[in-house]
Order: structure tokens, then sequence, then C-alpha cells
């Protein structure tokens, strides 16, 4: 799994401290520490500029906004995604991991629960952040989208299990303890 | 970026598509406790007692104890001894355990006052043969066992009865299930105890769930014993989970109440996959799990990994590491269900190298479990061995005379117990008023594989069967009147005496589990007695007879035939 020839680079272009937004048609996509900084690519080496394209695209298509910010004092994924849920004039969000793990968050929910997780982060392709980008647009929407089809490898385990550790390891490397969460723009440019 | 790629060799491309390097590994990184057991984080052993109280443990002031510290020291570690215990050179204590002529008691007496870092220290001196034939002597069962998975994608109860029928006669002393839709539980915990009981009488069996359901239809006689609790070697990771090792032992102590056999569950690697290793390596850890369980009171322990068995497998020494969690769990007598139950490796060299530690010197369950569903139907993500391994299993075994706990079985009689296990489930659902059991679905699961080969069931349905077997309120005695009922008396009488054990609580004993005539076998009155060559279990007489028959040998009698 080699990257593309052309290969998209990925920069977050801090705005300034997030803040919740009031529009009700908007997605936040919130991403770890490490996201396209310390890493750019996820644990089955997806650009972290394709994973960000491809979002952006499902929540364009249904016709909804998307606005970003990055967290930074925590590489727990239901509490980013939860930050961003609550920063989301919709009330929904989309919580990214560095290495691809995600998932798409609501408001009202408890913070230990989501509206879907996609939990292996190895089976997670451009296809799959696309369909996660527009069914998260369709909850804004207050639609009952059926869920994207989770995938299961039983020979992920062997392959990905402990760089999977490692890369966690790696993002809590990234938190800087009492940050906020910062809106970020996101740049995405040929290399 | 345009790169040339360099010019391979043939044989690095051969190399390269060999299905071993399609499995992961990873640098050792000690700070953060991915390291498999040899790391300078680790703490030096130390104990002190005061006034008949540990004070100090591996070098940490009792002020300064974490839970796990303080459960450890208050409950785990004999206080009488452990002064004593911990003078004994580490090498001193490691010789002992692979000395035949030092008995199993002997080492106990030591064993019992000894503080994690102590154990580690011992383990960490002996190479992966001298663990083995730690584990040969310190098994607390006599006789060798192994455990099956029986579990269904599409959460099918007839495949998960016909499945469990067959791997009871192929000679699982124990059989699990899990689910992918929750709600299917007791209807698949029902099938899988008849059907268990169908393959052969007294074999045990549980369902693993969350905690409050698990042990719900355990109270209930729907299942056996348990095993699916964990506990971790860390105080954030318990704290993570909404738990504590006092929580966890008052959970044991309620299965115990009712006679119910049970197990903790833990392994090295689950502390640095949730990222709360605390810089300790994972052998380390797992020796702390090991004696929390043995300080909850438990009798047994299931671990070798598990479900984590992909980080050790990726670190250096990492199968050594495994080996010797469960040689500790043996060498501070707790029964031990040795792992070996998850997909592991691409590689079949390495899933057949992965289990020797545990097969070749005998655990108490050398799996827990292998799965006896194509590793498709496996709800437990798939395990290290399938169905498709049974006739591979059992010539490792021939040809190394070791007991690996199955046998070959002719097809007439699989196909045989198979039928009966589907023809119970349909009378007992139908005499409960549970949804119909076709005759073509039984026909079906005589002949199947996998849950492909079945006829789809009405989900909605089951789920409305599976929701009101809890309403009802039904119970293992009920499942027994029902056998009765139906004609099936002979599978009536077997879970009935089954159901019989929790009264006597023979099964509360280490390492317990039914002989084919409901004789518990314990490390009460089946001690392991190995004391060196010609003693302890020895696959001799009947059993040996019995495993060397495999699928095609040629008779010698009359070698145009085979005997099978």
């Amino acid at each position: 799994m080699s990257a593309p020839a052309a290969v998209r680079t990925l920069t977050l272009k801090e705005i300034g401290p997030a803040q919740r937004a009031s529009r009700p048609d908007e997605v936040v996509i919130a991403v770890s520490p490490a996201f396209a900084e310390t890493f750019t690519r996820t644990i089955v080496d997806v650009p972290h500029a394709e994973v960000i394209r491809q979002v952006l695209a499902g929540i364009e298509e249904q016709g909804v906004t998307a606005r970003m910010v990055k967290v930074w004092d925590t590489a727990d994924l239901a509490a980013i995604a939860h930050t961003g849920a609550r920063l989301s004039g919709s009330g929904i969000s989309i919580g990214l991991l560095s290495r691809g793990t995600t998932m798409i968050h609501q408001r009202d929910l408890p913070r230990l629960s989501n509206l879907e997780l996609f939990p292996q982060s190895p089976l997670l392709d451009a296809e799959v952040f696309r369909r996660i980008g527009s069914n998260a647009a369709q909850y804004a929407k207050g639609e009952s989208p059926a869920p994207v089809p989770t995938r299961n490898d039983q020979m992920a385990r062997p392959r990905w299990q402990a760089k999977a550790a490692l890369l966690h390891l790696k993002e809590f490397e990234c938190i800087v303890a009492g940050r906020r969460p910062v809106e970020v723009e996101p740049v995405i440019s040929r290399a | 970026m345009t790169t040339t790629q360099p010019r391979h060799s043939r044989r690095t491309e051969i190399l390269e598509d060999r299905p071993v390097n399609l499995d992961g590994f990873v640098e050792e990184w000690p700070e953060k406790g991915l390291v498999a057991m040899e790391s300078d984080f680790d703490p030096a052993p130390s104990v002190r007692v005061e006034d008949g109280r540990i004070v100090e443990l591996d070098g940490r002031a009792r002020a300064d104890f974490d839970f796990m510290d303080t459960f450890i020291a208050d409950h785990a570690i004999d206080v009488e001894t452990t002064e004593a215990s911990m003078a004994v050179p580490s090498d001193e204590i490691a010789r002992m355990l692979i000395n035949p002529t030092v008995s199993r008691q002997d080492v106990l007496a030591v064993t019992r006052g000894l503080t994690p870092a102590k154990i580690l220290d011992v383990v960490k001196l002996m190479n992966v043969v001298e663990i083995m034939q730690g584990m040969q002597k310190m098994r607390a069962r006599r006789t060798p066992a192994n455990q099956g998975h029986s579990t269904s994608a599409r959460d099918n109860p007839l495949q998960v009865a016909v499945d469990a029928a067959e791997g009871a006669l192929r000679g699982f002393a124990e059989l699990e299930t899990t689910l992918g839709v929750l709600r299917y539980a007791p209807l698949v915990a029902i099938a899988l105890q008849v059907g268990a009981q169908v393959g052969r009488g007294g074999v045990l069996t549980q369902c693993a769930l969350e905690e409050a359901t698990e042990l719900e239809l355990g109270m209930r006689g729907i299942t056996a014993y348990a095993e699916t609790i964990s506990i971790y070697g860390t105080e954030s990771v318990f704290v993570d989970g909404d738990d504590t090792p006092w929580s966890k032992s008052f959970l044991a102590s309620a299965y115990a109440s009712r006679g119910i056999k049970m197990r903790f569950t833990s392994g090295t690697g689950s502390e640095v996959q949730m990222g709360n290793a605390e810089g300790k390596s994972m052998l380390y850890l797992e020796i702390r799990c090991v004696l929390m369980a043995k300080g909850a009171g438990v009798q047994g322990l299931q671990n070798g990994s598990i479900s984590c068995i992909g980080v050790p497998g990726a670190m250096p020494g990492g199968i050594r590491a495994v080996a010797a969690e469960n040689l500790v769990a043996s060498m501070v007598d707790l029964e031990c269900a040795s792992g070996n139950d998850q997909s592991f490796s691409h590689s079949a060299m390495r899933r057949t190298a992965r289990m020797m530690p545990q097969l070749l010197p005998g655990t108490d369950f050398v799996c827990s479990g292998y799965s006896g569903v194509p590793n498709a139907d496996n709800m437990f993500a798939g395990s290290n061995f399938d169905t498709d391994d049974y006739d591979d299993w059992n010539t490792i075994q021939r040809d190394l005379q070791v007991d690996g706990g199955l046998r070959h079985i002719r097809e007439d009689e699989i196909l045989q117990v198979r039928n009966k296990a589907a023809r119970a489930l349909q009378a007992l659902f139908a005499e409960l008023d549970l949804p119909r059991i076709t005759d073509e679905e039984v026909e079906a699961a005589t002949y199947a594989n996998g849950s492909e080969d079945y006829p789809e069931r009405d989900v909605l349905e089951d789920l409305k069967g599976a929701q009101s077997v809890m309403d009802r309120g039904i119970t293992g005695l009920d499942l027994v009147t029902a056998l009765e009922r139906t004609g099936f008396h002979d599978v009536a009488e077997n879970l009935l005496t089954v159901l019989r054990q929790r009264v006597s609580g023979d099964l509360l004993q280490t390492s317990a589990i039914l002989t084919h005539d409901f004789v518990p076998l314990s490390a009460i009155n089946d001690a392991n007695d190995y004391a060196g060559p010609g003693t302890g279990y020895r696959l001799q007489g009947e059993r040996w007879e019995q495993l060397k028959k495999l699928r095609h040998v040629t008779s010698a009698e009359n070698p145009e035939t085979e005997v099978s």
C-alpha cells in the first residue's frame, strides 16, 4: 500500500478558538492532536488529505456545510467527537483519530454513546470516509440514514493490532493538556 | 515525488508474498510498556511485613499503593511466608519449577509468598523449554483438556447446537458461545447447552455476554460456567471500565453462591493496547492480574493474551511471554485456560508454533477455545484454530503422542449426533412454544459446514422468542422437563446431572471438568502428580488407541484398505 504518485497534502490553518455555531445546517469535523501534523496518513496509509477531502465531499453532496476543529487535550475518540458535537450548530459531528478510527456523534447523546462507530481503522478507505460524511450530513438535516455498513476482518488483528497500539501511544504524546479546541481551515494542496 | 523502484531479486519477491509477511511486527518502546517481558522500567522485587501486614511491595510503601497493590498485598500474598519466600534466590525458584524431584506442593509453598516483581524475576530466567517443563508439573489438573467455541455468523441457534454436539463428541470438555446480536443470547445459550449434552453428557457450557445477563443465564441454569470476567493490570484501565478488584470479586462470589464454575480473563497487551500500561512490561502487568485473580478467590484464569494476542505477537519474545503468563497462573495454583483462542497469524507455521508451549506440556485447557465452527462463523472474532484444522490437530497429537483433548471421529457418528442435536432442539423449541425449526433445517444442519449452508431463519421471530425465554423465566430445569416430554430422555438426564453439580459444588474446585460418566475431575481428585519421566499424565491405553485413529490410515493387515 504505497502512497499515490500525485500526493495531496493537508495543512490545518488555525483560525482561532473554536466557537459554538448556531447555523443548523453544519457538521463539525473534530480531529485528534496528531492529525495532519505528527501523522499524515491513517494506519493503512490513506493520506489525511484524502480522508478530509472525502468526508467534506460526502457532507457537501448533501447540501450541508462543514467546519473543522482540532481538539488538543485528549486522544479519546468519544471525547473528541462529543466536543465536536457540542460545538456543532446541528449538534452533529464526525470525530477522527490520526490512525483513521472514526465516530459520528450527536450533542444530546451521552459522551460514551454515539450514532455510528467505525472501530476497525485498517478497514476504512476513501469510499467509507465519503459515506461517513454523507451520513453525518443526513443526520444534521434531521434524517435517519441507514448506517454505513461496518466491515469486519478477523485477520486485521495479527496485522494491525500492535501498530494501532503504537499509534495510540504516539497520539497520546501529542496531547496538549489544557489547550482549548481550535477552529482550523483545511488547506489541501498537491505536492 | 517520483521515485525509481529498486530492482528486487526473485527470491525477495517470493518471500515478500509469504503469509507471514502479512503479519505486523513492531519495535519495542519500553518507556510506554510496549515490551513483552524484559524492561528496565519494571520494579525490583521487595516485600516488608509489619504487624502481620505487608507495608512495602516491590519498592512501593503502603502509603503509595494503588488499588492493585493493596488488593494483592492484602489478599493474594501469604503474609506468613512472604519474607521467607522472597529471600529464596530467583534462580533457585526457577530451578524448583523445572526440577522433577521437587513436588508441585513444594513449589506452591514458595510461590504463595511471592510478589509480582519476584515472579517476573523468576520466569525471566526461563527459556521456552524450561517454561514448558514448569507447566508440565505445575498444571493443576493431571489430565489435560480443551475448550471449543460454537457460534454462528447469523446467530442461528441450530448451527450452534449441532456444532456443539460435534465438538463435544470430538472431545471439548467445555464449550462457549457468544453473539453478533446480543438479544439472541437466550436461544443460542439454550442451543449450546442442548447440543453439548447430545454430543457428550457432562460437557460444560457458557455464553459470553455483558456481565449482568451472563450471570442471570448462569443462575437460571441455562449455562454451566462463566469465563468472560475481564481483569486488568493497572488501576487506570480498571477505572476506565468502571470496575475495581473488589467489584470483580463480588461478581465472582455471586457465581460461587450458586455453585457455578467461573474463572477470570486477562492477558498480556491489554493495558498498553488501551494506552494505560503506566510504563510497565506486558508480563509484569499480567502477573498482577494473575495475583489479583488469586486474591479474589476464583479457581482459575483464562490467560495467554487472549484478544490482544496481536500485541505481544508483534514484539520480540512476545510468544515466550505468553507461555510464561500461562505458567504463572499454574504456578500459583490457578486453573489455566491457556489462550490459542484468537486469530493470531496469516502463517500456518506461526499458528502452530504459537501453541506448542501449551500443547506439549499440556494445560488445563490448551485452547480457550478452539473454534468448533469455521472461523467465518466465529463471533469471538476468529480463533487460532478452527474446524478446517481438526485433522491437522489430530495428526499432530498422533505424531508427538501428546493429548490435546480432541480425537478423530468417523463421519457416520458425527452425522448421527448432529442430526440428533438438531431434532432435540427442534422438539424443545416446539415444546416451549419457541420459533419453529423445520425438517428442512434439521436436514441442512446435519450436513452443514457453515452458517451459509442453513436456510435463513426469521430473525424477528427468533428475537421475540429469545425475549420470551427471559420474560417467562425459563430455567435449566424447564429444558430438562421439555426434553423428557419430547422423548429425549438421555439428553434430559445428561442436562439434569450437569445442573445437579451446582448443589454439590464440586465444579467450584480448581480445574474441574466432568467426565463422560459425570465424575468431576479436578485438582482435588485428579491432582497433577508429575515427578519426572514415567510419571504424571501419560497418553496411553484406551485413550492412546483413540488418538492413533485418523481419517486415512492404511491397514497393516490388509494394505488395500484403510482403517478409521
